[in-house]
This record gives structure tokens, sequence and C-alpha cells, in this order.
């Protein structure tokens, strides 16, 4: 087991003269056994990244070393790593047993009766025993991404690579995997990189997830840091679903004015958003109230009509119109219970110590919601880790 | 009068099964194909077991009658024409082996083996410039170059010391090398198509197991070759099975020990007395009978691959 580092990791590609910069200068320390998530959009980077620590791709400049040992400049084979493909590559032509002892062949010197047993026993601990001798054309998606997982483990790595092993399943199947992976990582207590494009993934299965847009880091944190207090507009809004709600508004003192409403900030957070006069107000659906009665005097009491409601069984969500605007602006995660109807004319509030404040320019974040205290967020976060 | 017989029509045609035009149509032009291409290998069958007499005495697609049948003329071409055909053998299986390893192997360090696309690209142009060099236009040089630069009949003298092989056999080794340089460029673009369909993870999953280049082409991508294997080798024995022009200019007389098949059976049943048509039809259906084994035994492989290509 060992620890993986990344520091200064760029990876550029050129294509036909020009320069398409995949990864910018990225520094990652990921610790012995900790289960990390690559998360982001389509062509964030996170999959080259997964790469170059795999040894597919040679990083443009940086250093990648597991252990203390550089390791970029390594073969593939000489990495002591393990990756699960998206597609899970298995070899076609051969057995679910020949395609989990290949590695073992390739790359130890474990006689045949080693390698017969170690992938037995990962076969056993997978529950794939009696697959162990069909060809993967004959496997259903889930029993081939078990056979991936199984021609992972069997080699016993130092890192576990694994790019975006579960988006070729049904969401049913995909959600018990997710548990059956984290599970298999705790009792491996192999070090993990695991690259999605789902959220959902990267807030249940990471120890910390590294969020990635346009080839940049743009937060490492636990998911519960990660998501009550999001570094920037772009991590705030990536993570949840249904996605944080977004206002763009001008300050007016301790006022925020747009079109459709105003909201008045508490003075003890107005002092964070000094000086900047574009500011993004981001508030979740979960987090946003709703009442029947529109009371107009009502301090910060935002006047909306119920667009559609979805209905989600335990919750919904409600679309709502702010103001006087023509589409759904707000979206508000209520009760299941709770009846709404369209076109409802409802109140809305914010709660003061539930906004995020971003500056409107850069979308770094000013201010994030108050939970009791830092050391909650902390908590939440060694809580899941452990 | 009209009017009584119009019943008796209706139920007639109501007795008749429906025609459906079309049907009968497509059955004729099929039964007229069908018969277009059979009746020359029908007639060269007949032909081939009739006597001289009967050759000329009946019409080309009747069988055999009576007096008129023979098996001589088929002994006579296989007596004829088995050293060439065991040269031909000789000459055909290693070439065509050697065409189809080279070939794909070409073919994966171009698609599948990461070593500068532009490299790649260039040596591929050249692989395409060479399929398109017309065989006229290297006789000449060829000849040449197995005369004078390398002179193999030479390089090779012990050799000819053995009971069994003749000097002129050198002139063999030289057609089935020229055989095989002349394969590889089509059997790697074939072999090529093929490779950029395979999945780039599976090679980069076999790279992180730990499997060299080598190994990756010997037990990832060479089994997953077996359905192209099929048709570049059913191609490329046919192809070399039946080459004439190499076989002329490099063996040149059909009375070598080396000869191929083709040019003995060039010369077979033509002397000053006139042709024998049994006997030439006899030596030609004997020459075609390798290619007919291979298609049957790689016909699955065969099919297989077609369906892959497209």
């Amino acid at each position: 087991m060992a620890n993986l580092t990344l520091s200064g990791t760029t990876k550029i590609f050129d294509d036909g003269g020009e320069d398409i910069v995949a990864v910018n200068d990225l520094d990652l320390d990921i610790e012995d056994g900790e289960f990390v998530v690559l998360v982001g959009p389509s062509g964030c980077g996170k999959s080259t990244t997964l790469r170059m620590v795999a040894g597919l791709d040679t990083p443009t400049s940086g250093t990648i070393s597991i252990g203390d040992e550089p390791i970029q400049n390594k073969r593939p084979q000489e990495r002591d790593i393990a990756m699960v493909f998206q597609s899970y590559a298995l070899y076609p032509h051969m057995t679910v047993r020949e395609n989990m002892s290949f590695g073992l062949e390739e790359s130890t010197d474990m006689d045949d009766d080693e390698i017969r047993e170690t992938v037995e026993d990962a076969a056993e601990t997978l529950g794939i025993t009696e697959l162990l001798d069909r060809k993967p054309g004959a496997l259903s998606g889930g029993q081939q991404q078990r056979v991936a997982l199984g021609r992972a483990i069997v080699r016993n790595p130092e890192v576990f690579l694994l790019d975006e092993p579960l988006s070729n399943l049904d969401a049913k199947l995909r959600a018990q995997m997710r548990t059956e992976l984290q599970q298999l990582q705790n009792d491996l207590g192999v070090t993990t990189v695991y690259v999605t494009h789902d959220q959902t993934e990267a807030m249940t299965m990471g120890d910390r997830i590294a969020i990635l847009d346009g080839g940049e880091l743009q937060q490492l944190g636990t998911p519960m840091q990660c998501y009550h207090e999001p570094a920037n507009v772009f991590v705030a809004g990536f993570l949840g679903e249904p996605a944080m709600n977004f206002f763009n508004l001008e300050r007016d003192g301790d006022l925020l004015v747009s079109d459709a409403f105003r909201y008045e900030l508490p003075s003890e957070i107005a002092t964070a958003v000094d000086g900047k006069t574009d500011v993004t107000l981001g508030v979740r659906p979960e987090s946003v109230e709703i009442t029947d009665e529109v009371d107009e005097s009502e301090h910060n009491l935002i006047p909306a009509t119920v667009d559609v409601v979805e209905p989600h069984g335990d919750e919904n969500a409600v679309h709502l119109r702010l103001g006087d605007s023509d589409q759904a602006n707000l979206t508000v995660m209520v009760d299941g219970m709770r009846y709404l109807a369209s076109g409802q004319d409802v109140g809305v509030r914010f709660p003061p110590d539930a906004i995020h404040l971003f500056d409107g320019a850069t979308g770094e974040a000013l201010h994030n919601r108050e939970l009791t205290n830092v050391e909650q967020v902390e908590e939440i976060g060694t809580a899941q880790s452990a | 009068m009209s009017k009584a017989t119009r019943p008796a029509d209706g139920s007639f045609a109501d007795v008749l099964p429906e025609l459906d035009y079309w049907k009968i149509g497509l059955s004729l032009v099929i039964t007229f194909f069908f018969a277009f291409f059979l009746a020359p290998i029908w007639t060269g069958i007949v032909t081939s077991f009739k006597t001289s007499g009967a050759v000329t005495a009946t019409t080309p697609l009747t069988p055999p009658l009576g007096d008129g049948f023979t098996v001589e003329k088929w002994a006579r071409a296989i007596d004829h024409l088995s050293t060439g055909f065991i040269n031909s053998l000789i000459m055909t299986i290693p070439s065509t082996i050697a065409t189809v390893f080279l070939g794909s192997t070409a073919a994966y360090g171009l698609t599948l083996v990461d070593w500068g696309k532009r490299a790649q690209f260039a040596v591929l142009i050249l692989f395409l410039v060479g399929i398109f060099i017309p065989y006229q236009a290297v006789l000449v040089p060829l000849s040449d170059f197995w005369i004078n630069i390398v002179p193999l009949a030479e390089v090779l003298a012990p050799v000819w010391e053995l009971s069994f092989m003749e000097y002129a056999h050198a002139r063999l080794l030289s057609l089935t090398i020229t055989h095989i340089v002349y394969g590889i460029p089509l059997c790697m673009l074939l072999f090529r198509g093929y490779y950029l369909t395979l999945s780039d993870e599976l090679v980069e999953a076999a790279k992180i197991d730990g499997a060299s280049i080598t190994t990756i082409y010997r037990r990832v991508v060479l089994p997953l070759s077996k359905p192209m294997v099929g048709v570049v080798f059913i191609y490329q024995f046919t192809a070399i099975w039946n080459e004439f022009l190499f076989s002329l200019t490099l063996i040149g007389s059909s009375s070598s020990p080396a000869a191929t098949v083709t040019l003995v059976l060039s010369g077979l049943g033509t002397d000053l007395s006139g042709i024998d048509f049994g006997l030439r039809m006899a030596g030609a259906l004997f020459a075609a009978l390798p290619t007919l084994i291979i298609y049957a035994f790689f016909a699955e492989e065969f099919a297989q691959g077609l369906a892959a290509e497209n």
C-alpha cells in the first residue's frame, strides 16, 4: 500500500499544431488506503489524469509518485497499478479464469498453482466462482463488471484505478455495485482513484472528491466539505441533484437586487461581500422554504408562482417562477406529502444561514452556508472517511 | 354466349394458386444464372472423362456414355502435373503463411502500437504504394535481382548436393520470397482495417496487465484476428497458387524440375497433333483442387471475417 502524489502534473495534447491543455498544473495528494473520486464534466481532464497515473499517457510536465518513488517515466507494468476500464476491456477469446490469470502470468513469477489459488480466492470474494469457465460474451453487464474488478484485484496492486466502471450498468445495478465497490475497497484497503462524471457516485463513494473543470482542480475535500463549503460556483453547481439555484444580483449596500426580487443580507454576512458589486447568490433546493401565504410585509419573502411539480415519491421537486419572470428559475425540494398545484401563488424564503455568496466576476465563494460550526463539517467529513 | 361462360372462368381461376409474377421472374433469373455459371464447370468435368473420340463426336454438354467414358485423361493429367503440383504446394503454403503472419504483424505495428503517428503514416503510404505497383513493371528488375544481385542458386550451392534437391529449386525459393514480398502490402491493409475496429482499451488493459508488445500480439491480437486470418489465408493462397506471370519469369520453362502447376498446365495437352481437350480439362480441374479444399476448410472463418469487415 502506498500514497499517490501528483505534483504540477500537466498534459498538453498537440492537435495539429494547436495545443490543447487537458490537465493544467494538477496537485493531488492521495493518502494510503484512501478512496478518491475524480469528478467533473466530460473533457475536464479526469480521464487523462487517470491515464497518466496508469502510464497510458505521459505527462508533459510535473511528477507522479507512488510512495516516494516517481513513476511518470515508468512503463505501465512497472507501476504496480491495476485499472478497470469503462468498457471493461475483457479479452473476449479467453475464459473468465484466463482473463484473471493473464496479468499474474505476465507480471509475476507465480507458478500455475499459486495463480489458480489467487484467481479462485478473488472470484470467491466477488461471487463469480461459477463463471470462471465462461467467456465474457456469455456474461451479463454486471457479471462482466465483476470480472473486470476481479482481474484488477488479483494483481494486489499498490493503487487501484477505476475509469467510470459503473457507467454501463442500469440504474439499479449501479446503486448496488456502488455499495459493493466501497465495501471491497474498504476490505482491501487499497489506495483507489475513481473517475466518474456522476456526482452521485462521487458524493456517495469517495473519502475525498477532487472536482475538476477545464483541466484544473476546483476543489479537493470530503464530499460534505465540497457540498456545504464549495470553493466556487462551479463546484456548488456541479454537486447536488437537483442543482443549486443561482441568481446573479447587484449589491446595493446590504441589499441584493435583481429584476425579479430583492434580498437583504444580514449585516454579518454583508461584510463578506464588501467591495463587490456583482454577486451570485446560491441556495440549495432543499434549503428554500415555501409558504402558502404571501405576506407582502414579511421581510425577505419573495412572491413566486408554481410552474411544474415533479413528484419523486418521498419528496417533490417544485419549479417556481420568481416575481414576473416567464421561466421557471427556482427549484425547491419539498416533502412528498406537501400538495402544491401548478399556477399556485406562494412565497419563498431563503434562510440567511443557508445561502452561499459567490463573486459575480470570478465565481469564487465569498460566503458559504453556516452549519452550527466548522467542526461539524470536519466531523461529517472524518466520519465518512473512517 | 359470353354470359354463359363467365361463371366457369371464375371457378377455374379459383382453383389455380395465386400467381406471384415477381417470384416467377426471380426464379427464372436464378435458374438462368445457375445454369450460366454451372455450364462451363459441367462441360469441364464431362469433357475430362471423355475419350478424344467422344470429345469430337459429342456436344460439350453431354456426359460420356459407354465407350466414350475414360479415366485415362485424369491418370495422365495427375501423372504430368504431380511434380508441378508438389512444387506449387512447396511454394504456396510457406509463402501464404509468411504473408499472413507478416501482414498481420505489420498491421499491428501500424495500428495498435504507439510509436509516432507521423512515422506510422509514412510507412503506411509506402505499403499503399506497394499495392499499386503493376506486375508487368517489375518483371525485368525482378529477374535481374534474382540472377545478378541475389543469385540464390550460388548462395545456396551446398544445398544442391542433397539428393532430392536440384539446382533449379533455387528459383522456386526466389519465387516464394517474391510472393511473400508482393503479398504483404494488401494483407497488411486487410488486417489494418480489422485492427482499427478492435478497442484500444483491450490493448491498454493488456499493457497494464504487464504484457509486452510481442505478448500482446501473440496472446491478445492474434487470437482475435482468427476471422481475418481466414479471409487473408484463402485470398492469398488462391492468388499465389493461381499466379502465372512470376512463375514464368523466374522459372521460365514448364519442363524445369521447379516448374509450378500453373506453368506445367499451360503446356499440358498441346502438341503438334492438336489440343487434347480431355487432358486439359482433367489437368485444370486437378490443379484447382487445393483452392477448393482451402475454401471448404476456412469457409466459416471466411464468412466471419467478411461479416466483421463490414
